[in-house]
């Protein structure tokens, strides 16, 4: 038996999913309070990447304490799209906002093409950088996964507490439902979309400084990030937020499919299945999984705006 | 008045030949400059072995425009190319960025606007494939110093050579090897056990070069009798590779074999180290696994890993001139010559025998030159026997005098990781580990 490689890949599979369910997170919340698609997710995120890559490296800090300077980044990035550029295209046709959101990532990716070129850049130092905890049966958790699911989960709660336990998050949800109801009883919408563009751009940087930490960046990093967030909401529901909680863990485990198909070869014996090459389409059935949802339930398991 | 006239005619003669003179003087002579393009990947994934070629060119340059008296090499005596009045090489370096598009391109632009003579480059086999094409195109030479994918001298190019050995020769290079590991051949080490050492898994980059390799690494395993179970082609520049990791570890390999560009070759040992692999033996097929970068940013956790390689700076100790070469890199670098530096420095001054042999920049007396040049071992700072061209056959414009090593990254009593020769085992420069001591 070859529990070890089934183990190992559920488990990388969970831990990997968590931190994309928080990258998918910020989608889902500017969707559900704007009904406005954001193309330039996935360079907010490699924005978070790059500031925990630089602070780490330039400041000699340990790269996992770099969070709230890219949390902090990601709020003011949020702010600033959204009042000096989304708000004037809410005034134009859908296709507008999302051309307009295209050209935003657009921009971001030459901005960070123009500052750091195209190389890959990563962290090689640090407390949890090369470290694993054994789990027993020869079934590894590199620490520095660990630490960032871990970290992914606690951000998840603070921003689901956040939305269901404050005034501000309960206008906030107001403002997704009916915007026009919020305003008549007074409810600043133009902030809490504001708000949303915020807090959707300070969960995926800080999701994209936990990623560094085991993940390389280039200025072309975001669109695989983008596709699998867009995959995860989808999945999940546009606008749920404990969708892409579950669609993210869903999502992590598609990505684990070759080690269960190894776990599956080494059972059985077949080798003909060891020289199907499943690394290489890794994230095709990713998309698949996409593909078949929209067949299926173009609403998401969880449907839309929960 | 007759005299006059005279004076005339002849002040009229002697201004007709002034001006067809100056109209027509030979190529040669009017030419100061030789510029050859030179393109490498400056950035991107392979931005370290990118600098080390351009590095290892410039150096060669550097030494065929000048005169280095001390250096046993026919181009160090006479400065700039003695059969054109002394005509300087001039490099004109275009960066890639590992993409094949853009670096046919840069050819396009280098022939069509730069005026070069010739092309040197490029490192990715996938690249070097388009520039060749462009280059076979326009009927203009091209020297290729660094790609090792076998197809590249199989396309039946008359304008393109190739002075690196191809990753055929460096394949079969590990499998002997691996043979000879078994047979009790490796300094240091008793022998081992066939079946001690037999399950293999590898994983090379989804390009040219590492599609080839992965093929080739196919082919010699069953040719060798090993068990190959695993053979994972990935992407290129990835990541993440923690998923292939373990499907690679999943089958429990006595050695793994890479292909990989430096990034990905950084990335994988990490994640190994991650996993706290334990296989009894690492190979890399050079590129990544043998760059400075590789080195610098890993540390300690890469001693006991093998690359095939064409250049240690431990054949100093072997061969004088890779000795004094070194030294010279190194004073203007900081860095001892690399496998990548050394094929640089190799391809210019493959280019520069092959000018001062054609005597002219005409692209037909390039091309006689190149396929009748024969540059001696003792020229080079790499081990080869020689350059010299196949001009018939399946392989055209192969250098069938070119031949590789195996390093393996060791501590010196310096606590230096430095690269030392064990293959081939009568070159070897210290004893073998073995095994991998795992992480």
């Amino acid at each position: 038996m070859a529990l070890d490689v089934l183990v190992s890949s559920l488990v990388a599979g969970v831990l990997i999913g968590t931190v994309l369910a928080l990258v998918a997170l910020g989608l889902t919340i500017i969707f559900g309070v704007m009904d406005i698609v954001n193309f330039a997710h996935g360079e907010f995120l490699m924005v978070g990447m790059y500031t925990g890559l630089l602070v780490a490296q330039g400041v000699g800090m340990e790269p996992l304490l770099t969070l709230p300077a890219a949390g902090a980044v990601g709020f003011l990035l949020g702010i600033v799209c959204y009042f000096g550029f989304v708000k004037f295209l809410l005034r134009g046709p859908m296709l507008a906002q999302l051309l307009g959101t295209f050209g935003l990532m657009l921009f971001l990716r030459n901005l960070a093409l123009v500052f750091f070129g195209s190389e890959d850049r990563a962290i090689h130092h640090g407390i949890l950088v090369g470290k694993s905890l054994a789990l027993g049966m020869g079934v590894m958790i590199p620490a520095t996964k660990l630490a960032a699911a871990i970290l992914s989960v606690l951000a998840f709660i603070c921003v689901w507490l956040f939305i269901h336990k404050t005034k501000t998050g309960k206008a906030l949800q107001a403002t997704a439902v009916n915007p026009q109801g919020a305003r008549y009883v007074g409810i600043p919408t133009d902030k809490m979309n504001g708000l949303a563009w915020a807090i959707g751009g300070a969960t995926v940087t800080i999701a994209g400084a936990l990623l560094v930490n085991f993940w390389a960046v280039n200025p072309y990093v975001g669109l695989l990030f983008t596709m699998l967030a867009f995959t995860i909401v989808a999945l999940g529901g546009f606008g749920s937020v404990p969708g892409a909680f579950v669609a993210g863990l869903i999502v992590g485990l598609i990505t684990e499919l070759p080690g269960i198909w190894d776990f599956i070869s080494i059972t059985l014996g077949w080798s003909w299945m060891s020289k199907v090459p499943m690394t290489s389409f890794k994230y095709t059935w990713v998309y698949l999984a996409y593909f078949i949802i929209m067949l299926i339930s173009p609403k998401g398991l969880f449907g839309w705006k929960r | 008045m007759k005299q006059a006239r005279a004076v005339l005619w002849i002040c009229l003669g002697v201004m007709f030949l002034l001006v067809t003179f100056c109209l027509y003087v030979p190529p040669v002579l009017a030419q100061q400059e030789i510029a050859i393009g030179v393109i490498y990947p400056i950035t991107g994934g392979a931005a370290s072995a990118g600098r080390e070629l351009q590095n290892g060119a410039s150096l060669a340059a550097e030494i065929a425009n000048g005169v280095f008296a001390d250096l046993a090499m026919d181009m160090a005596k006479e400065a700039g190319i003695k059969s054109m009045g002394g005509a300087k090489i001039k490099l004109i370096f275009k960066d890639h960025e590992g993409n094949p598009t853009l670096g046919a391109d840069l050819a396009k632009k280098l022939i069509l606007d730069d005026k070069v003579v010739g092309i040197l480059g490029c490192y990715h086999s996938a690249v070097t494939k388009a520039v060749s094409a462009v280059c076979e195109q326009y009927g203009i030479p091209m020297i290729n110093d660094s790609s090792t994918s076998p197809a590249l001298t199989q396309q039946g190019y008359k304008w393109f050579w190739r002075t690196t050995p191809h990753d055929g020769t460096f394949t079969k290079d590990l499998f002997e090897f691996l043979k000879g590991l078994s047979e009790g051949k490796s300094k240091g080490v008793p022998p081992v056990p066939k079946d001690q050492l037999n399950t293999l898994a590898a994983a090379c980059e989804k390009t040219e070069w590492g599609s080839a390799a992965s093929a080739l690494l196919e082919k010699y395993a069953k040719e060798y009798g090993y068990d190959l179970k695993k053979n994972i082609l990935y992407t290129a520049k990835s990541a993440d590779l923690s998923s292939e990791v373990r499907s690679l570890l999943a089958v429990k390999p006595d050695a793994l074999l890479f292909a990989s560009y430096t990034s990905d070759a950084i990335l994988m040992v990490k994640t190994l180290k991650a996993e706290k692999a334990k296989p009894k033996l690492i190979w890399g097929q050079d590129a990544g696994f043998e760059t400075p970068e590789f080195r610098t940013t890993l540390g300690e956790d890469i001693v006991g890993i093998l690359t095939r390689t064409v250049f240690s700076p431990k054949l100093g100790q072997v061969k004088k001139i890779s000795g004094q070469v070194n030294d010279l890199y190194k004073k203007k670098t900081g860095y001892d010559l690399s496998d990548a530096s050394a094929r640089g420095f190799t391809g210019v001054q493959t280019w520069v025998a092959i000018l001062e042999k054609a005597g002219s920049t005409r692209p037909e007396a390039i091309q006689a030159a190149a396929n009748a040049i024969n540059i001696p071992g003792d020229q080079l700072v790499v081990p080869w026997k020689g350059i010299k061209f196949s001009t018939s056959g399946e392989e055209l414009g192969q250098n069938i005098m070119g031949s590789g090593i195996i390093g393996q990254y060791q501590k010196n009593q310096a606590g230096e990781v430095v690269l030392e020769i064990v293959y081939p085992f009568e070159l070897a420069t210290s004893k073998l580990i073995y095994p991998f001591k795992g992480y």
